[in-house]
């Protein structure tokens, strides 16, 4: 029987890819790459890994070469000696439980003390952000300006930001890769804390935020957008959002607040920060200033179509948002009715660069089509589908009733007024 | 390859084996219950394989529309759940029930139809929670079915409800099983073999037994929990009734750390036998590899929170979980170390089997590695729920288990069927899976690592994923079409491969001193040992002169004294006057009647209450007297 040889140009094929691979990955952009620390507590970790990875390299390295030394030096050959019936050898393995323990120390040490080094309290006067994960959206408040917006997380550049992480349903896991690990939101009841300063070097940027923990359909569309900005900025913006709505506010109704929160005063912003004057005119961050790769690009379905010549009229938009169910779920600071806490928050809608937890960009075209059908743009999403005979993938019935389409481009002229 | 191609010396065996339909209904032979667990498991290993190759089709670029996001929910939670439950835990079954007795020198297991039962439950339990993916009811809760997702109130519909049922079915196979095999190794070795004369894969296997009966109970009771509040309104996973979120999650990884070692140990076991075997050595330093095998064992049962780093346990917790995870890689390391020192000086031949041992070897420290990478939380908290973790996990059970079972297959399969697979097609299965099963698993390191989450259905462009998720993908095709060489190969060679003989390989167990396939007997008179390797006592007299021996004399043990010896022919056990177990359909009857048991449970759910009434209770009767009549019945007949 004589054995080919083909399988082992196999291997030097995948060893060239392998190459080929590793090349490729060198040219490209990692716009969520978990190397780069832009803040204090990804730099620790990063350091960790820095020493796992030249351990782990070492062990690798030995143990494949010593493998592969041993397979050609001792492959069966014709005449060849006998082997010797070595049964064990007391020393070596000594040695050899020895050495890795001796490794794992190196390991064990920073990690114990960088276990403890990023789980302590967050500094003092810190910008207190309160996450609250929903199936699939994230809310985010600043108690500390009465806050309450979603999917997009403002962070001011040099402050130390805690974040306390609550659910309303489910299990998920808030991430920005770039900024460190992550922490799941496991209840309501019992928050969990992770906290970490940007960079004051960083200019102002956005990135990608995820859930990490599995929660259900629409997991993999569970996104949110973090924007590191200047004091400057991150004060405009804020006094900006504490504003009630930029469009068809009525005089006296009072922004929105959180059931609860009305009984305690709300606590002071950070000192440091309330000591900066805001950047006069700023809003929101820029579009033009996003990177591509924070721009979402999900496609969207096939036969969902909305005619681009309709005009939509706002103040109309506001009357048919404010009579119909949009009411049940969503609030939107100055509009007396609209104060549900089930869905996200609208008061400056207009000013977000997406839609739908990071999923579509805030365009008029994705912005009525999510109104007119939210359920064929984002599985298992639980916004109804408002559009007038659009089918319902989750009743599984089509809709008799419902918003037309000249309805749904008032409603969304309305949300775009919501700077 | 010259000694392996050695020019058949006998005809083809004949073993006295009753065939057809009914006769592997009701067959209680170990051997022929291990004959099903293979083709069983290797039916799982394909489906499940193939709902893999689906989910890779659509990652291989941004926004892949190949299947809906449900449909995805539903493949990921059945690949996991399929390949641990039904394909690498069964697998590894189907050398404990071929293999256990035949090295230990035993007639069968302890209790033969309790074996018989114990595959049934597990190829109707298998039925049962694959099925539904036919009719898009799959579970859809991932394979740790986390509380609350996999609740009523956020899993409503019938999905979650195969899942729990169907866990808790195929739990009863393995516990049953786990017991059985204890009693076996405890009970039924050969005269003269102590514990430290067992050999390797039994002692790999041994410790798994006790990995099953002591980690099964917990997810048995967090699944009891869970199935109670799905169909019978408690809330023990609530957390709007002040459930506490983590109940679940510690429970489940109790169960799911030792798990993953239940997965891994046969596939030590299998690689310990092979490398020796294929080196022409000994095993290096066997007395340090069976105590590494129960110190993995016991560090097993204390690393469980390392799956929850992210849950915030606390500092404290974080330190406690991650010393402990860190313990386990010096057994390990001890593990891998031997397996070198056992190639190192030998005579390595490359048969298949082989390379698939030395494959587990290198695959697995890679695991290892990354493992060691996670076991510090910090680092973990970038890493854990990433596809860093998928690489992780698959160079361990792809890279470990499912080698090492590859390398016990290419192996035993001359023991099973007589016959030996075609090693030229085997090195075509060997480097296609080695190349495509890096190609595939490689690429999820960086792909982790840059920030690409778990069980996402899609993700968008631009995101610095799309390069290597491309070649995963082509990677994974590499994959099945190495299976499709292995499941030619598998199915020629039964039919037309050389005859093995009793021993193709040199063996040094008992096994390999009996004719292949085995008659159903095993054993015409039972051996008797006297050293750690029985077969090479007489073969290689020279490779054993260094362990020690004890004279062979059968006193007081009621066993004819042949010392060691080779048996030849298939005499029939009537002409040895060998009591065999009587073949029984009860076993079956009852498994079935269980899963229609548990079964009746959907019926509640779809709002039938006097059908799931009616079904379940009367299955429960059934099944009692069934059990009844199947213990009043004697295993053997009076003799």
């Amino acid at each position: 029987m004589t054995r080919t040889h083909r399988p082992r140009k196999l291997l030097a094929a995948g060893g060239l890819a392998a190459l080929i691979l590793a090349l490729a990955a060198c040219g490209q952009d990692y716009p969520n790459s978990t190397f780069n620390h832009h803040t204090e507590y990804n730099t620790l970790i990063d350091a960790l890994w820095d020493k796992l990875l030249f351990w782990g390299t070492v062990v690798f390295v030995l143990v494949e070469a010593l493998l592969v030394y041993v397979m050609f030096k001792y492959r069966r050959r014709e005449g060849g000696p006998a082997p010797k019936h070595v049964h064990g050898n007391t020393t070596l393995e000594i040695m050899w439980t020895v050495a890795p323990a001796l490794i794992l120390v190196f390991i064990a040490v920073p990690t114990v003390q960088t276990i403890f080094r990023t789980q302590a309290k967050a500094a003092p006067n810190s910008l207190e952000v309160e996450v609250i994960g929903h199936q699939w959206w994230w809310e985010f408040r600043y108690p500390q300006y009465g806050i309450v917006t979603a999917n997009e997380l403002y962070l001011p550049i040099g402050h130390t930001a805690n974040f306390t992480l609550r659910t309303r349903d489910v299990v998920h896991s808030f991430w920005i890769p770039q900024m460190g690990g992550k922490r799941d939101l496991i209840s309501y009841n019992k928050p969990n804390y992770v906290w970490f300063t940007p960079d004051s070097a960083l200019a102002s940027s956005a990135w990608n935020g995820f859930c990490a923990e599995y929660c259900g359909a629409s997991h993999a569309n569970m996104k949110f957008r973090v924007f590191t900005v200047t004091p400057a900025e991150f004060q405009a913006w804020a006094q900006h959002q504490k504003t009630p709505a930029a469009f068809g506010a009525v005089a006296g109704a009072t922004p929105h607040r959180a059931p609860g929160a009305d009984t305690t005063p709300p606590p002071p912003p950070p000192p440091q920060l309330a000591a900066v004057q805001p950047a006069a005119g700023y809003i929101s961050f820029p579009r033009e200033k996003m990177d591509v790769a924070m721009v979402p690009a999900t496609p969207t379905p096939e036969g969902l179509t909305f005619p681009d010549n309709l005009v939509g009229d706002a103040e109309r938009g506001r009357q048919i948002y404010s009579s119909q169910s949009c009411i049940g779920c969503h609030a939107i600071a100055g509009n007396p009715v609209s104060f549900s806490e089930i869905g996200p928050n609208l008061t400056h809608v207009g000013s977000r660069t997406t839609i739908a937890a990071g999923l579509f960009p805030n365009d008029t075209r994705h912005l009525a089509l999510w109104i007119k059908n939210s359920r064929a743009m984002k599985p298992g999403s639980i916004m109804p589908t408002m559009g007038k005979n659009q089918y319902d993938p989750i009743t599984k019935t089509r809709l008799t009733i419902g918003l037309d389409d000249q309805q749904i481009a008032d409603v969304v002229a309305y949300l775009q007024a919501l700077k | 390859m010259a000694t392996t191609a050695a020019a058949p010396t006998y005809a083809t065996p004949t073993a006295h084996e009753p065939t057809g339909v009914w006769s592997w209904l009701t067959t209680v032979d170990h051997k022929r219950i291990g004959v099903m667990y293979l083709y069983t498991s290797l039916f799982f290993f394909v489906f499940g394989g193939l709902e893999a190759v689906v989910l890779r089709m659509q990652l291989a670029g941004p926004n892949g529309r190949l299947v809906s996001a449900e449909m995805y929910n539903q493949l990921f939670t059945m690949h996991g759940t399929t390949m641990i439950f039904l394909a690498v835990m069964p697998l590894s079954a189907v050398f404990f029930n071929f293999l256990i007795p035949l090295q230990i020198g035993a007639r069968d297991v302890a209790f033969p139809r309790l074996n018989a039962f114990s595959y049934w439950v597990y190829a109707l339990g298998g039925v049962f929670i694959t099925l539904p993916i036919f009719f898009m009811l799959a579970p859809n809760g991932g394979w740790f079915g986390y509380a609350p997702l996999s609740t009523n109130q956020y899993s409503p519909g019938l999905n979650m409800d195969f899942w729990v049922l169907g866990l808790q079915i195929l739990g009863i196979s393995s516990l049953a099983a786990g017991f059985n095999f204890i009693t076996t190794v405890i009970n039924m070795r050969a005269p003269g073999m102590n514990l430290m004369r067992m050999p390797i894969f039994t002692w790999m296997a041994f410790i798994t037994q006790f990995l099953i009966v002591l980690a099964f109970p917990a997810i048995t009771i967090a699944l009891v929990f869970l199935q109670f509040d799905r169909f019978f309104g408690t809330t023990f996973y609530e957390t709007v009734a002040g459930a506490d979120p983590l109940l679940w999650q510690h429970l489940f990884w109790v169960f799911g750390h030792p798990e993953v070692y239940i997965l891994i140990m046969p596939a030590f076991g299998l690689v310990s036998e092979v490398i020796p075997v294929h080196s022409r050595k000994p095993l290096f330093g066997y007395p340090v590899m069976v105590y590494s095998g129960i110190m993995i064992g016991i560090l097993g049962f204390g690393v469980w929170a390392h799956h929850m780093f992210a849950v915030g346990m606390g500092p404290i917790g974080d330190t406690v979980f991650s010393l402990t995870t860190m313990l386990i890689a010096i057994p390990t390391g001890v593990k891998i170390f031997n397996w070198v020192a056992t190639l190192w000086g030998g005579s390595i031949r490359f048969t298949t089997a082989n390379l698939f041992a030395i494959g587990l070897v290198s695959l697995f420290t890679i695991g290892g590695i990354s493992g060691v990478m996670h076991s510090s939380p910090p680092a973990d908290l970038q890493q854990t729920d990433t596809y860093f973790v998928v690489a992780h996990f698959h160079y361990v059970l792809f890279g470990g288990s499912m080698m090492g079972i590859f390398a016990g297959i290419y192996h035993y399969f001359p023991k099973m069927f007589g016959r030996l697979m075609n090693e030229r097609l085997g090195h075509w299965h060997f480097w296609v899976n080695f190349v495509g099963m890096n190609l595939t698993f490689f690429p999820m390191h960086f792909s982790g690592l840059l920030g690409m989450p778990r069980r996402i259905y899609t993700y968008d462009s631009a995101q610095g994923w799309d390069t290597f998720n491309m070649i995963s993908t082509i990677g994974s095709i590499m994959v099945a079409v190495a299976t499709l060489f292995f499941i030619y190969n598998f199915f020629k060679s039964r039919r037309s491969g050389p005859i093995a003989g009793n021993d193709p390989w040199g063996g040094a167990t008992l096994e390999w001193s009996i004719p292949s396939p085995p008659p159903d007997y095993n054993f015409q008179t039972l051996p008797h040992v006297t050293s750690r390797y029985p077969l090479w006592d007489i073969t290689s007299p020279e490779m054993t002169a260094d362990v020690p021996h004890t004279p062979s004399h059968g006193k007081g043990d009621g066993q004819a004294d042949d010392g060691i010896h080779v048996e030849h022919g298939y005499p029939t056990a009537r002409e040895l006057g060998i009591p065999m177990p009587n073949p029984s359909i009860k076993p079956l009857i009852v498994a079935f009647l269980i899963v229609v048991m548990f079964g009746s449970l959907i019926f509640l759910h779809v709002g039938h209450k006097p059908l799931a009434q009616i079904v379940g209770i009367g299955s429960a009767i059934a099944m009692a007297i069934v059990l009844v009549s199947w213990l009043l019945t004697p295993l053997e007949d009076e003799h």
